[in-house]
């Protein structure tokens, strides 16, 4: 493990260098873990047809009590995607039509030590319902020092034990916003149409030394239209870290859980939210910047809740993701 | 006496229910963001006054309604004041202000009228939007 004093001794350039190459390495590591089990699928549901001219948003839809509702239409809402109020929408269908990418981002830095038992047993207990459905692939990465280390890929639910965890490097400082940014990279290295990312971060939110910033980790996780969903891990009030997981949980369209809540109460709270999004497909508007602004709002009964990503970015007009297998 | 009594309460409550008289007229909002609230608080004291201490920047919606012959923009009062975006709305001149029926309820909500433009020229305008946007489409593929 490299000392905190030794990094912050390095040069930025150094730094830098340092963590493209571990990116690279971890990037490599991963696709052979995926091609190794055999877990990328062809896409084999026509519903999501996603390219360069459609926008595919998934959302959450809750009653005045804050309830999943059950029964949705076409006309219970509208998107107002750059300004522009759309109701001409090609699909609406539930997500259980699609299959879950998730990459499941482990916190093992100094500061969340003293929890780390607890983490690891929050963690499995999220692990155990999964998967839902035969193609869904979740992976976890821990991230402490300078580093990103890969647990497991693709098939972690039935793969990744206790010991496992604790054989990962731990302690040093925080790198989150990298640790996001290679998430948020792997996830999108591999799009298909029919497939969800989603980002499951246990932290305390408090980054200490990443590269990227923020708003570039922001950046990343919209480009690849990831659902951040965090666990807090902050045992006390209100701090800087918590109000980070906050706002990256509500930028991209995900849920913030607080650590008080019990193991189970966490991945029941998560796998509900997931079960009960929704998903809707439109023509993409022609704008001015790569940027789309969305918010989703109620035809009808404005005690009707939404909740999704705060935007997108346009994909380039000359590529389909649909050639992606 | 008692159903002289009933026949005023029924008539007044008529008169005091718009859509049943038909007054309302009806529109389609096209567009909407969350801008300054500064329409609302532009009055004299405010642009002539003595300086004030700064105020915390509240956003307030901010849509563009299109009815058959008048284009309106109007803004709402604070930063919770939607409109149901539905297909087409029901609204109503009331005191400079536009009055928009909330859903199918009796209720309305007040909305400042921020700018109005004539429906023909509004569309004449998208138009010429419209051209510039697929410019440089249409020259790609001209290529």
């Amino acid at each position: 493990m490299v000392s905190v004093a030794r990094i912050m001794s390095l040069s930025p350039t150094i730094l830098l260098l340092r963590n493209l190459k571990a990116r690279l390495l971890l990037c490599g590591l991963f696709f052979a873990c995926l091609s190794s089990s055999g877990a990328a699928q062809e896409s084999s549901n026509g519903t999501f047809y996603s390219n360069a001219s459609e926008v595919r948003i998934v959302f959450f839809a809750t009653d005045k009590k804050n309830r999943p509702l059950q029964n949705l239409t076409k006309d219970d809402f509208a998107v107002v995607d750059n300004e522009e109020v759309i109701r001409d929408f090609r699909s609406l269908t539930r997500s259980t039509e699609m299959k879950l990418d998730v990459i499941v981002l482990f916190d093992a830095s100094d500061s969340v030590l003293p929890r780390f038992q607890q983490e690891i047993a929050d963690l499995l207990q999220l692990l155990l319902p999964w998967p839902w459905n035969p193609d869904d692939e979740v992976s976890v990465l821990s991230f402490s020092g300078t580093q990103t280390y890969p647990l497991c890929a693709g098939d972690c639910a039935g793969s990744l034990t206790a010991d496992r965890i604790m054989a990962a490097p731990r302690g040093g400082s925080t790198p989150l916003f990298d640790a996001l940014d290679t998430a948020a990279s792997l996830l999108q290295s591999r799009p298909r149409p029919d497939v969800w990312p989603v980002i499951i971060l246990f932290s305390d939110g408090d980054d200490t030394i990443s590269i990227d910033s923020y708003s570039q980790a922001v950046e990343k996780i919209l480009t690849s239209q990831t659902h951040v969903y965090a666990v807090d891990l902050n045992r006390f009030g209100p701090s800087r870290g918590r109000r980070t997981l906050q706002e990256l949980a509500d930028t991209s369209g995900g849920r913030y859980v607080e650590t008080g809540d019990d193991a189970t109460r966490i991945s029941t709270a998560i796998l509900e939210d997931l079960h009960s999004a929704r998903v809707v497909t439109y023509a993409l508007r022609p704008s001015n910047s790569d940027f789309h602004a969305v918010r989703i709002l109620p035809s009808h009964d404005l005690n009707l809740q939404f909740r999704s990503m705060h935007g997108y970015y346009a994909p380039p007009s000359n590529t389909s993701t649909e050639d992606h297998p | 006496m008692k159903q002289t009594a009933w026949l005023i309460f029924l008539l007044c409550g008529l008169a005091s229910s718009p859509a049943q008289i038909g007054i309302y007229q009806h529109g389609s909002v096209v567009r909407m963001h969350m801008g300054d609230c500064t329409v609302m608080h532009q009055g004299f004291l405010t642009n002539f006054g003595p300086p004030s201490a700064p105020q915390t920047v509240e956003s307030c919606p901010e849509y563009t309604l299109i009815s058959d012959n008048v284009v309106f923009v109007i803004v709402g009062r604070s930063s919770n004041q939607l409109i149901p975006l539905a297909e087409t709305i029901d609204f109503r001149f009331q005191k400079n202000e536009l009055a928009v029926r909330v859903d199918d309820a009796k209720r309305e909500v007040k909305f400042t009228i921020k700018d109005m433009i004539v429906r023909s020229e509004w569309d004449r305008l998208q138009r010429h939007i419209d051209e510039k946007m697929k410019a440089p489409e249409v020259r790609e593929a001209e290529r």
